[in-house]
């Protein structure tokens, strides 16, 4: 029986080629910054979560705006390419 | 802080001072709301909310102090059923592209802030009171519009020249609207701490190094320690009654 082959459709390369340009950034490549935070002055800072952006000013603007479901006492940001790894995941 | 009786004069300035600050600030905050789930990055979209929420609770912190001012005005002292307001021209429409919410972002909102800044000692105590909660918010919105106007010039190409297209149309307009400089009704009653051309000189410091550092191309160039423009406003179109530029002679926009 001969072998029955399947070319790509024009759809089907269209949506690739979407896909593709969809994963493409707009605008220059984002940095990645840790958010950390704490309640209480008792308690130790931890990551709440990470913020994108390549300008620290903007990053400060997304933490504050994203990160405001507490009335944090101290909230910082760290980029995360500066962590230093001890012990690989 | 005590009031200062003011004469009927300054009374209208007041309230006309008061009209501007919040139409322009209602119509910022709904413009800044249309783009939360437009934004280009998740991050600016939460941000625009953010920012939207802020303009509109200030907007309506100051339209209850127009009851007291012109009581006579009735319902056009509400903002729901208001039928004039004294915005400027470029807050007539929606903001067509991200460029746009940024130059509103830096100007208006921008020239907003240095009036509350003149404002915090103001003979006019219930904007004294407003003055302080609006600057504490207002940093934030310095900082994501400062932020972006680097991030889209230095984009470079067309994404420069849309940001300097977009700050280039508003800029004499946000200039004009600190008013003429022999008009110190405010500034004589202390309501504001400053006369029209010192406003705009502390605008122009608060935004041209920001400008100037990201290679937009506008008439602004130090002058001593400060800043001082390159190009005559066009006061010949300026409305003093609705504070803004004439619509009819804003070709191109």
């Amino acid at each position: 029986m001969a072998k029955k082959t399947t070319q790509a459709t024009p759809k089907a390369a269209e949506n690739e080629q979407q896909s593709a340009t969809a994963q493409k950034p707009h605008i220059l490549p984002d940095r990645v910054w840790l958010v950390l935070a704490r309640r209480a002055y008792e308690e130790p800072l931890r990551q709440v979560g990470t913020v994108e952006a390549d300008d620290i000013e903007l990053a400060r603007v997304y933490a504050r705006s994203i990160y405001d479901e507490f009335a944090w006492v101290e909230m910082a940001l760290v980029p995360r390419e500066t962590l230093v790894t001890v012990i690989e995941a | 802080m005590q009031n200062v009786t003011q004469t009927p004069a300054v009374k209208t300035a007041i309230a006309q001072l008061i009209a501007r600050l919040a139409d322009n600030k209602y119509y910022l905050g709904r413009y800044f709301a249309e783009w939360c789930s437009g934004a280009p990055t998740l991050e600016s979209a939460v941000a625009s909310a953010a920012m939207a929420q802020d303009e509109l609770g200030h907007a309506r912190a100051l339209y209850p102090l127009l009851r007291s001012l012109q009581p006579e005005a009735g319902a056009e002292n509400e903002p729901e059923t208001r039928t004039v307001f004294s915005n400027v021209s470029y807050l007539d429409q929606s903001f067509a592209a991200w460029e746009d919410f940024i130059a509103a972002n830096v100007l208006i909102d921008g020239a907003l802030t240095t009036v509350f800044a003149a404002a915090l000692a103001s003979s006019y105590e219930p904007l004294a009171g407003r003055a302080r909660k609006v600057l504490q918010e207002e940093r934030t919105h310095a900082m994501h519009g400062d932020g972006w106007v680097r991030r889209l010039a230095r984009e470079g190409g067309a994404v420069h020249a849309a940001i300097e297209r977009a700050l280039q149309r508003d800029w004499d307009e946000t200039l004009c609207w600190f008013g003429q400089d022999d008009d110190e009704t405010l500034a004589s009653a202390g309501v504001l701490d400053a006369p029209p051309s010192e406003l705009r000189a502390r605008f122009l410091a608060a935004v041209a190094p920001t400008i100037e550092a990201a290679h937009l191309a506008i008439p602004i160039r130090h002058a001593g320690d400060g800043w001082e423009l390159t190009a005559p406003l066009p006061w010949d179109r300026w409305d003093a009654i609705r504070y803004r530029l004439n619509a009819a002679d804003k070709q191109g926009k």
